[in-house]
């Protein structure tokens, strides 16, 4: 009797496809493991012997995290129709990711031999300062993203753990009606507050699980273990969104009553710019628009997680075969996603945490269908396998920057195979573990670092790498004016947004901050609510600004320097044909 | 005596990165254009539907959405040439 009551509970369901992501992803790794014996243990484990194909390639390359799966839906939910224009862009971005810059790399990281990004550009250049700046900037980038998924990926298996019972579960997933209040009040004093609950050694549990597994899978299989489970996820991913938004469009009665019943839960702004919202912040104003369409293309192609995926391509025909994959799977679930939160305002009009809204839907529109529990079960670990896809991507990048990098090109040139590989299992356990510590007791300002990685990556590496990919004259002091002046231009930007927001804070008490405000302005009000908002000259986003910062830097760097050797520019730009 | 030549995978790259730029420029600008100038501070009342869809979005995102989808596998059916990548190392 209990038993049945158990099974239809969601928490159960859930758990139980987390289980069977996380099953499924131990065993791809076994498998990527196989695959990759009896070849050199370098290139086999951290770039799969240059064999991806056009599947592998179109559905891993670009960055799916998390994100995709809640914090985009919510956005949807909370702004309406504009946020498609917010994420626009994607229209182009399966195109710009290997159309730019993908035959080159590929091309480049074969005639230099290298398997990471430092790896190639330091042969490009043949300087080692170039190779150090970019490993130490991607290690660094990569795992302030990386922790904070760790922390993602706790919070859902400590949602979906049974518990001591079922009333407990169901606590834990529909919060009582004071905590509701306080979490949408003050999330700074509800989120200490559920600190201190003894319920939080779930959390404990749900991280050290989460750790164990992906660092597991990944030390097993590597690179191919990564990409494996990431496509698996993918398709996962297509599935789930099909099936909500098959259900839940009619269950609004169509997709035009959706919208209709949206405005008439909420106001007509959620059907137009700059979106809907509660707050009096306009969302998307059309400078904000203009800049999505630069960050989501220039963060997008030059991420070291899809540049490492393009070298690893198999051929020139895989590229143009994913561009295609990439651009279907983009309209399969973009659009069917807007339409599913869209339908979510009829259904559930007034959801307290928007995060919620892809788990609460896929509960209630497949309420009735038999395998119903399964089915929502399914698409809530969704978010969970991208994150675990992701983040064993990110340890990959890591690991590979510390061993080929920093060990294997600065401490232990002469390594043997067996050191190597000893040295790679050491850093990615090490990298697992200090992700753990970080994630006990996560800082605040941890979401104001993953902000300015994600986006300070871009605005440091896309105009080096396309200098490096297409301009003879480009120089390593260029290399390195373009990618400093990128990132520190972006970072000044979003310091000065934090201390505007703090000062805009602060008006009454303080005079620093009625000073500061005199020299930043007031607050513009626009762009997502949040303490770590940057600072936005002319209401466009500051990557926007990074970029031409960047070119200017580096352009301007590499001609005022001296030119490289033409013989050795030769090596990568030539080719001696015999008349 | 060898002559000196520019890679044929560079030259067929860059032409490509240029054209799959000029994609871009042309989607950002019709799609941002046609949304600020139908979806931007509308009287709510003159809203219409296209297939369900709001029709700013229908005709500012959902049909160059479509049509860039199209366009990118052209792109990479008949426009993008397969270059032969040398063997690792050389």
């Amino acid at each position: 009797m209990l038993a049945a009551t158990d099974i239809s509970n969601p928490g159960y369901s859930v758990l139980f496809a987390l289980l069977l992501f996380i099953g499924a992803s131990v065993w791809l790794g076994t498998l990527a493991q196989k695959a990759m014996e009896k070849k050199e243990f370098l290139k086999g484990f951290f770039l799969g012997n240059r064999g991806l194909g056009a599947w592998a390639l179109a559905l891993t390359a670009t960055v799916q995290s998390g994100g995709t799966f809640m914090g985009f839906p919510a956005l949807v939910y909370s702004h309406g129709w504009i946020v498609l224009l917010w994420i626009g862009s994607y229209m182009v971005v399966p195109l710009l990711s290997f159309a730019v810059v993908g035959k080159r790399l590929a091309q480049l990281s074969r005639m230099t031999d290298s398997f990471t990004v430092p790896d190639l550009l330091r042969e490009r250049f043949a300087d080692p300062r170039v190779g150090l700046v970019s490993s130490i900037m991607i290690i660094t980038f990569m795992s302030f993203t990386m922790f904070a998924q760790f922390k993602a990926g706790a919070t859902i298996m400590k949602h979906a753990w049974p518990g001591s019972g079922v009333l407990a579960l169901s606590e834990d997933y529909e919060p009582t009606a004071s905590e509701k209040a306080e979490s949408t009040n003050g999330s700074a004093g509800a989120a200490a507050k559920s600190a201190s609950k003894p319920i939080d050694r779930k959390y404990y549990v749900g991280l050290v699980v989460f750790t164990v597994t992906v660092v597991g899978y990944t030390l097993i299989g590597g690179f191919l273990a990564s990409v494996w489970t990431d496509l698996f996820q993918s398709v996962m991913m297509v599935i789930g969104v099909t099936i909500l938004v098959c259900l839940a469009v009619p269950m609004a009665g169509g997709l035009e009553q959706a919208t209709k019943t949206a405005i008439a839960n909420t106001s007509s702004d959620i059907a137009f710019g700059p979106g809907y919202s509660t707050i009096g912040r306009e969302f998307l104003t059309p400078g904000l628009a203009l800049s999505m369409f630069f960050i989501w293309i220039f963060g997008g192609f030059v991420s070291p997680a899809s540049m490492v995926r393009v070298m690893a391509a198999e051929s020139t025909e895989v590229m143009r075969k994913s561009i295609c994959l990439l651009s279907c799977y983009n309209c399969l679930i973009y659009i069917p996603l807007v339409m599913t939160c869209i339908a979510a305002r009829t259904m559930l009009p007034h959801l307290e945490k928007p995060d919620e809204v892809i788990p609460r839907m896929s509960m209630l529109v497949t309420e009735g269908l038999p395998f119903g529990p399964f089915i929502s079960g399914l698409i809530l670990a969704a978010p969970f396998g991208a994150i675990m896809a992701s983040v064993s991507c990110f340890i990959l990048v890591i690991s590979s920057g510390l061993v080929q990098d920093i060990y294997v090109r600065f401490l232990h040139p002469a390594a043997t195979e067996a050191q190597v590989r000893r040295a790679t299992n050491v850093s990615m356990i090490s990298v697992g573990l200090i992700a753990v510590i970080a994630n006990l007791d996560p800082p605040q300002y941890l979401q104001a670092l993953v902000v300015l990685s994600a986006s300070g990556g871009g605005a440091a590496f896309t105009i080096p790498v396309l200098m490096a990919c297409y301009w003879r004259r480009t120089t390593a002091a260029g290399m390195l004016a373009g990618m400093l002046v990128g990132f520190c231009f972006y970072f000044g930007l979003s310091a000065a947004g934090w201390i505007q927001n703090w000062a805009s804070t602060a008006t009454d008490s303080s005079s620093l901050a009625r000073s500061v405000i005199q020299v930043l302005g007031p607050d513009p009000k626009i762009g997502v609510p949040g303490l770590f908002r940057p600072y936005y000259i002319l209401g466009i986003d500051p990557m926007v600004w990074s970029l031409f910062v960047s070119a200017i830097a580096g352009v301007c760097t590499s001609l005022v320097t001296k030119p490289p050797s033409e013989e050795h520019v030769s090596r990568f730009f030539d080719v001696a044909v015999v008349k | 005596m060898p002559d000196i030549q520019e890679l044929p995978l560079l030259k067929s790259a860059k032409r490509e990165a240029l054209a799959a730029l000029g994609i871009w420029l042309a989607a950002t600008i019709y799609s941002l254009g046609y949304c600020y100038k139908h979806g931007y501070g509308r009287d709510p009342e003159s809203l219409t539907y296209v297939l369900g869809f709001p029709d700013w979005v229908f005709w500012g995102l959902v049909v160059p959405w479509g049509a860039c989808t199209v366009v990118a596998s052209v792109f990479a059916f008949c426009f993008m040439k397969d270059e032969e990548l040398p063997e690792s190392g050389q």
